[in-house]
C-alpha cells in the first residue's frame, strides 16, 4: 500500500530504485514478504542491465522469486553486515539499494554507513507494511512494529503520538506523549499504517 | 558595567527566578505592531537595537549565574543535550574562540581572557569570576579541557547554541547545546539537514520561506553577524520546556486560571543571532531565551496592550503550533482591562524609563 | 570583533616567475587578521589605471593565520587592471583595502579522503588545504596540472612528503583522469580549480566513473567566461547606460562607470550581485540561481545578454 503523503518534509519520500549504469558494483536488498510480483517484476527489468555487476540479496525465510538469477539469502539485516565486509574495499561508484517496509530499509541504511558508504551511495524505497518504527523522545528509546496513531512506548509505557518527523539518523519517527497536559485524556488509537 | 546577579534563582521546582525593574526594561519585546506576522525579519547584529539586550554579541544579565546552575541540573540529567558530530572539532574550536574573546571584551570585570600566542597550539587562560572559574589550556588540544569546548564553553553562557555545517548546499545541524529550547529534541534533530528540522513549522513550507531563508544563511559573512527574535508563551519561567521533559511540564498548561496567569504565563523571547565561524565556515546559532511574566510586562503600558492586541489577533493554526491554545481565552481576559484602545508607535521600544508599580496594577485589575 | 573591511599592507613582494608574484599581507594597523579556513579567500580592491578593479585571490598561508595572509598572482595577459597591479605597481609598504574573508570551497570536514586536482594557478586553494590538520589526517592527493618549468616554482610551497604529483602535456606526463578516478574509496571528495576546461573536462570524467555529485566540487571564482558580444546595460536606477564591450563583465562595465555594485566571489557562484533584471533576455552563465529565478534576476559577474540590450534594476 503506497504511504500516505505528508506535510513534515523531514518524512522521507521514495522515488522507485533505478541502476546506475555508471557504478561499479550493485547490491539489491530485499526484504523477503514485503514485495510483490509486479514489483518484482519491475525491479528484475530496472536492474537487468547491470546484471553482471549485481549482487542481491533476499533477507528473510520466505523463499526468492523462482526466475531471477542468484540470491544471496540471508536470515537478517545483520547478516548484510558480513556481505559488505567481504566486498571491502567499497568504492565511490558502488551502489547499494534497499526495498521493504521503512524500519527494514533504514536498518539496511544504518548498516551501509557503518561499512563506509556515503547516503548518496544508497537508494532506498519502500514496499509492504507501513509499519513504523518510533522513538521515544521521553526516555530514547525505540518501539517497533508501529501500526498505530498512538503507542505505549516499550521503553518507558508512556501513551506516544506518532508523528511524521522523521530522524534518518535514527531510522525513526517522533513519538511525543500524548497526554502530557492531561494525563489518561487519550485520543482513541487508530490504525493509521497498516 | 556592573551586574547584579541573583544567584539562587530557579527556572524549576519553587520557579523563584523573577525579573528586576532593569531586566523588565531591557526585554527584547518582540511585537513591533498589534497584529504578529510570520517573517524571516532578519537585521545586523552589530550593537544597536531597541534594548540593552542587543547591546553586546552575546548578552550576560542578572540570570546569568542560575541559568548556568539550570543548564548543569538538565545536563546531568541528560546529557544528550550536548552533542557534537564527529567532524565538528574545529567549529568547537571557533565557537569556544568567538564566546571567550566576546565576553571578555565585553564584560571584563566578570571574564578576563589571557593567551600565549594567536593561533592554535598557543595556551590560553580564562577567568569565570562570576561561576568562579579558571581554566589553562591549549587552544586546539581537547585534552587540556575537562570536556570538548562546545561543551566546556556553553556550559558558561546563557542560551542555547546549535552549530551547522554548511556543504553540499544546504545546512546540517551537526553539534549543540540545548537545554532551554521551545520545544524540539537535540538527540532527534542532530544530522539534519535545514528542511528536515523545520519538517513540523507549519504555513511558512508553501510559501518558498524556507528557501529564501536557507539562501539568505548560506551567505551570512564572517564578521557580520545577524539576528532576529522568535517568541512563544511558557507556563512558570521554566528554561527546560524540551519534548524530553514535556512530562513534567506539559500538565502546567491545564493549571492556568485568573488568579494566576499573570504571575504564571510567561512570554517567552529568543533572541537568535548567526555568526560565520572563521576557520571551519561553519554557522554559529545561538538561541539566547528571555522570560517575562504577563504582570512584569504589563508594567510597561505599551507592552501590555500591544501584546493583548497580538494575541487577540493570532492565527488559529499559529496558536496551536505554539501550544497557547488552551490558555489563551483566560490571558486575554487578564489583559484586556490594561488596554485603553489607543493607537501605539510602530516598534518594539518600553517607551518609558519608569515602570507602573505593582500597587497601581491591582487597583486596574480589581476595578 | 565585527567588521567588513581590512586595510592591509604589503610585507613582501616576490616574483616566483615571469607570470607569478607572491605578496605577503598583514593588518596596516598592527591588529590581528581574521583568521581564515582552507579555501578562504580575500576580495581586494586593486589599483589600475584610471579605476579601482576588484580581484578574488586564494589565500596560500596555513589556515587560522593572525599575522599574515599570504596570496599567488599570475599575471592575466590581456589584463584589465588587477593583476597588472599586483605584478607592476604595488611595493612593499603600500596598503590595500579588502574585504574581510570569505570561503566558498571549504573542504568537507566528513570527507573520509581528500582528492585534490589544480590546473596551473588553480593550485593556490590547495595549498592551505594541504597545511589543514583535518585534511592531512583524513589523508588525501594533490594532483597538479601545469607547465613543466612551473614545477619547481610551486614546489616550496609544498610541504615536504606530501603526495603530491605534476602533470604536463607531453607524452608520458598527462593526467589519466579516468585511472585517477576510477577505484576511489567510498566517502572520499574530488575537489578540482583550474581553468573552466579543466574543470568542466575532471567533472565529466567523475560523473562518467559514477562518482555522487555531492562529492565533487569545484572552485568557480575568478576565472569566470566574461566575453562575449558587445550588448548596451540600461541602469534604471543610476539613470545611466553602459556598452558592454566584449572582453569586459557587465560587473566591469557597471564599475567602470563608477555605479556601485555589490558582488563577492566575481564567478556567479556566491549570490552577491544578484540584480533584479526589468528588460532583455539573459544568457546566464551563473551557478546559482534557479530556472525561475533567472526569468527575473541576473549575475552581472559572469552573465550576459542574449540580445542588443538588457535593463537592470540598478
Amino acid at each position: 500500500m503506497p504511504l500516505n503523503p505528508s506535510e513534515v518534509t523531514s518524512r522521507p519520500v521514495y522515488p522507485p530504485l533505478s541502476a546506475d549504469p555508471r557504478a561499479a558494483r550493485h547490491w539489491l536488498v530485499l526484504e523477503a514478504g514485503s514485495l510483490d510480483g509486479e514489483l518484482l517484476a519491475e525491479l528484475h527489468t530496472a536492474f537487468a542491465p547491470v546484471a553482471a555487476r549485481l549482487q542481491v540479496c533476499w533477507v528473510g525465510t520466505s523463499a526468492p522469486p523462482a526466475d531471477w538469477g542468484a540470491f544471496t539469502v540471508l536470515p537478517d539485516v545483520a547478516a548484510l553486515g558480513s556481505v559488505l565486509a567481504q566486498a571491502q574495499p567499497l568504492a565511490v561508484n558502488d551502489r547499494l539499494c534497499a526495498q521493504g517496509t521503512e524500519p527494514f530499509v533504514w536498518g539496511v541504511a544504518a548498516l551501509a554507513a557503518q561499512a563506509g558508504l556515503a547516503t548518496a551511495q544508497v537508494q532506498l524505497a519502500h514496499a509492504g507494511s507501513q509499519r513504523r518504527r518510533v522513538w521515544c523522545t521521553h526516555c530514547h528509546g525505540f518501539t517497533d512494529d508501529v501500526t498505530t496513531s498512538v503507542v505505549a512506548c516499550a521503553g518507558c509505557g508512556r501513551h506516544l503520538l506518532v508523528r511524521d518527523h522523521f530522524s534518518r539518523r535514527h531510522g525513526a519517527f517522533m513519538g511525543v506523549m500524548v497526554d502530557a497536559e492531561q494525563p489518561g485524556v487519550r485520543p482513541a488509537v487508530q490504525e493509521v499504517f497498516p | 558595567m556592573s551586574i547584579a546577579f541573583k544567584p539562587d534563582e530557579t527556572f524549576r521546582g519553587d520557579y523563584s527566578v523573577r525579573n528586576s525593574d532593569d531586566a523588565i526594561l531591557r526585554f527584547p519585546f518582540p511585537f513591533p505592531e498589534d497584529r504578529y506576522m510570520y517573517s524571516v525579519n532578519m537585521e545586523p547584529h552589530d550593537g544597536q537595537g531597541p534594548s540593552d539586550a542587543y547591546r553586546h554579541g552575546f548578552d550576560v544579565d542578572e540570570h546569568y549565574i542560575a541559568e548556568c546552575r539550570d543548564r548543569a541540573i538538565t545536563l546531568e540529567r541528560d546529557p544528550g543535550r550536548c552533542q557534537a558530530l564527529p567532524h565538528m572539532m574545529l567549529a568547537q574550536w571557533d565557537t569556544l574562540e568567538l564566546l571567550m574573546d566576546r565576553l571578555s571584551t565585553d564584560y571584563p570585570e566578570h571574564f578576563s581572557l589571557s593567551k600565549t600566542g594567536p593561533d592554535m597550539g598557543a595556551t590560553w587562560t580564562w577567568t569565570n569570576r562570576p561561576l568562579g572559574l579558571e581554566q589553562t589550556f591549549v587552544f586546539g588540544d581537547a585534552a587540556t579541557l575537562p570536556c570538548e569546548p562546545l561543551e566546556y564553553i556553553t556550559r558558561q553562557a546563557q542560551g542555547d547554541f546549535a552549530i551547522c555545517d554548511q556543504r553540499e548546499g544546504t545546512l546540517f545541524l551537526d553539534a549543540g547545546m540545548v537545554t532551554s529550547q521551545a520545544d524540539w529534541s537535540l538527540d532527534f534533530n542532530v544530522g539534519m539537514n535545514f528542511m528536515e528540522w523545520h519538517g513540523p513549522v507549519p504555513l511558512a513550507h508553501q510559501a518558498g520561506v524556507f528557501e529564501r531563508a536557507l539562501k539568505y544563511l548560506m551567505m551570512i559573512r564572517l564578521g557580520q553577524p545577524v539576528r532576529r527574535l522568535n517568541w512563544t508563551m511558557t507556563v512558570n519561567p521554566r528554561l527546560d520546556t524540551s519534548p524530553e521533559t514535556f512530562p513534567e511540564w506539559g500538565p502546567d498548561r491545564a493549571s492556568l486560571n485568573a488568579d494566576n496567569i499573570g504571575r504564571k504565563l510567561h512570554l517567552r523571547v529568543e533572541l537568535q543571532t548567526l555568526w560565520r565561524l572563521p576557520r571551519s565556515n561553519a554557522l554559529l546559532f545561538p538561541i539566547r531565551c528571555y522570560l517575562a511574566s504577563l504582570d512584569e510586562l504589563v508594567r510597561v503600558p505599551k507592552w501590555g496592550k500591544r501584546l493583548y492586541r497580538v494575541l487577540g489577533s493570532l492565527p488559529p493554526q499559529l496558536a496551536e503550533y505554539k501550544g497557547l491554545t488552551r490558555f489563551l481565552p483566560t490571558a486575554l481576559d487578564y489583559l484586556a482591562p490594561f488596554d485603553d484602545g489607543e493607537p501605539l508607535p510602530v516598534g518594539t521600544a518600553a517607551g518609558t524609563e519608569r515602570l507602573t508599580e505593582m500597587d497601581r496594577l491591582s487597583d486596574r485589575l480589581s476595578a | 570583533m565585527n567588521g567588513s573591511s581590512l586595510t592591509l599592507r604589503v610585507v613582501s613582494a616576490t616574483t616566483l616567475s615571469p607570470s607569478l608574484r607572491h605578496l605577503q599581507l598583514a593588518s596596516a594597523d598592527g591588529a590581528p587578521l581574521p583568521p581564515t579556513g582552507a579555501g578562504a579567500h580575500v576580495l581586494f580592491a586593486l589599483p589600475g589605471a584610471g579605476r579601482s578593479h576588484r580581484n578574488a585571490y586564494s589565500l596560500v598561508n596555513a589556515p587560522g593565520s593572525r599575522s599574515h595572509y599570504d596570496i599567488i598572482v599570475r599575471r592575466v595577459a590581456a589584463s584589465r587592471g588587477g593583476s597588472a597591479a599586483v605584478h607592476e605597481t604595488l611595493q612593499v609598504g603600500d596598503t590595500l583595502q579588502a574585504q574581510w574573508p570569505a570561503n566558498l570551497f571549504a573542504p568537507v570536514r566528513g570527507a573520509r579522503r581528500h582528492v585534490m586536482v589544480a590546473g596551473g594557478i588553480g593550485i593556490t586553494p590547495f595549498l592551505s588545504y594541504l597545511q589543514d590538520a583535518g585534511v592531512r589526517q583524513a589523508g588525501f592527493e594533490l594532483h597538479v596540472c601545469c607547465r613543466e618549468e612551473e614545477r619547481a616554482v610551486f614546489a616550496p610551497w609544498l610541504p615536504a612528503d606530501a603526495p603530491v604529483f605534476f602533470y604536463w602535456d607531453a607524452d608520458g606526463h598527462r593526467l589519466d583522469t579516468a585511472a585517477l578516478l576510477a577505484r576511489q574509496p567510498a566517502g572520499t571528495h574530488l575537489s578540482v580549480c583550474g581553468p573552466s576546461e579543466l574543470n568542466a573536462s575532471v567533472l565529466a570524467a567523475a560523473a562518467t566513473a559514477g562518482w555522487p555529485s555531492a562529492q565533487v566540487h569545484t572552485e568557480h571564482f575568478g576565472s569566470g567566461a566574461s566575453g562575449g558580444t558587445a550588448f548596451e546595460a540600461v541602469l534604471h536606477k543610476s539613470g545611466v547606460r553602459v556598452q558592454v564591450a566584449e572582453d569586459e563583465s557587465l560587473l566591469d562595465a557597471i564599475e567602470r562607470i563608477g555605479v556601485a555594485a555589490p558582488c563577492l566571489c566575481r564567478g556567479g557562484a556566491c549570490g552577491v550581485c544578484i540584480t533584479p533584471l526589468l528588460d532583455g533576455e539573459a544568457e546566464h552563465r551563473d551557478h546559482f540561481l534557479s530556472p525561475a529565478e533567472q526569468a527575473q534576476f541576473i549575475m552581472p559577474c559572469v552573465s550576459r545578454a542574449r540580445g542588443a540590450r538588457l535593463v537592470l534594476d540598478l
